[in-house]
């Protein structure tokens, strides 16, 4: 079964995909047919519903990486749709005609990676309020820089270190062994 | 002279200045001086009776942010039963005693949350839930959550724990209770006084400081 949606994938649009587990299938396509393979895999192979749109930030190769998760709900298959966008200048096609779920992930994605996506449609303020920073999911983006420069922290407790350790050392307690191990400090 | 609407608020609506004089005599307060109590046992006396009336009847504003508010149908319902404490939920802010923060303060939720402090009726006491509330907890690096609730509201009790157990609301319910009794609960008159800071705080987290008039006081 899962050679033949392979098959079938590399006869129309000329791409090689892997099996990575009995129930998965990855595939790895260019981003200018991506919304073409995600018709196709709906209309003609069954794949209707759309888990999920999730985005990885390369920064060290300079690229993002959309992944278009879809399921077949009859044959218990799910294809995973991998693509690379340039990072500077994030553009991608909209999908929300095929699935209008995608409106969803795309707006949040616009918000919280900075990716454009052409036509879509949605107010461009979607879970985060009066933001004026850089896109807070990107990875140049210093979250704890940003947070100890913004909020009021609580003195002596900045950070994440264990409060055990700080207990002890100000009333003179004796820590067990075992709760040494797990202390971070 | 029945159509005439206009007249007709006149003659039932609006009494005229001898009807008002008459009113005042005819309906003022019997005990004047003399039944005026000023000296400072009494004093002492009715303190005592309002506190002891406010600390058994805490209503809750039903309002939860973060996680911590699944543990409040647990603290309500009848295993743990706050009712016997006196403690129940009130649906708006007008008419609530007590504003739970429970769990981590996003500063979208801390902008309606000052709304909702701000219309609450004096006397006023905030119980911050869970680590979050103390020093971020586990949200310490967030870029988008608050770390220290009480540079911006008043806080009256900080329950530790992630989240606490319904036996610790209970327990911090019965520190406020305490507190109230003493005389020393209450943020509100803090909150009037250091209004200055207190908004200097606000303002430096909420960058779009769009509220209405009425809280710009």
């Amino acid at each position: 079964m899962q050679e033949n949606i392979l098959n079938q994938l590399n006869k129309v649009f000329k791409i090689k995909g892997q099996v990575k587990s009995p129930l998965r299938i990855k595939v790895v396509a260019d981003k200018d047919i991506v919304s073409s393979i995600l018709l196709y895999l709906k209309a003609q192979m069954g794949f209707i519903h759309l888990n999920h749109i999730s985005c990885v930030d390369w920064i060290e190769d300079n690229k993002f990486e959309l992944v278009y998760i879809v399921w077949h709900p009859e044959q218990k298959q799910t294809v995973l749709v991998h693509t690379f966008i340039d990072r500077e200048n994030p553009v991608m096609e909209n999908i929300d005609t095929i699935w209008d779920q995608a409106n969803t992930y795309e707006r949040e994605m616009r918000e919280m990676f900075g990716i454009e996506f052409p036509g879509l449609v949605g107010d461009r303020e979607f879970i985060l309020e009066d933001w004026q920073e850089m896109p807070p999911m990107r990875r140049d983006f210093d979250t704890k820089r940003y947070a100890q420069e913004t909020y009021e922290t609580r003195p002596g407790r900045e950070n994440a270190r264990n409060v055990r350790l700080e207990i002890m050392k100000r009333s003179g307690e004796e820590l067990p062994d075992f709760a040494k191990k797990y202390s971070r400090d | 002279m029945t159509n005439n609407p206009d007249k007709h608020i006149k003659t039932i609506g609006i009494p005229t200045e001898e009807e008002i004089r008459q009113a005042q005599i005819d309906f003022a307060p019997r005990c004047t001086s003399a039944g005026r109590v000023n000296d400072k046992e009494t004093q002492k006396i009715v303190q005592y009776i309002l506190n002891f009336a406010r600390k058994h009847s805490l209503f809750v504003l039903a309002y939860g942010t973060g996680c911590g508010a699944i543990e409040i149908p647990a603290t309500m319902t009848s295993r743990y039963d706050a009712e016997r404490f006196g403690i129940r939920g009130a649906a708006t802010p007008r008419q609530a005693d007590v504003l739970l923060i429970t769990g981590y303060l996003s500063t979208k939720t801390l902008k309606r949350v000052i709304r909702v402090y701000e219309q609450m009726q004096d006397p006023k006491y905030v119980m911050a839930f869970g680590s979050c509330t103390i020093n971020g907890g586990m949200y310490f690096d967030s870029y988008n959550t608050i770390k220290a609730l009480d540079r911006y509201l008043p806080v009256d009790v900080y329950i530790a724990g992630c989240m606490p157990r319904p036996e610790s609301v209970i327990r911090g319910f019965i520190k406020l209770q305490e507190l109230i009794q003493n005389g020393n609960a209450g943020g509100g008159k803090c909150y009037r006084d250091n209004l200055d800071w207190y908004r200097a705080n606000q303002q430096k987290v909420i960058k779009n400081w769009n509220f209405p008039d009425e809280y710009n006081w």
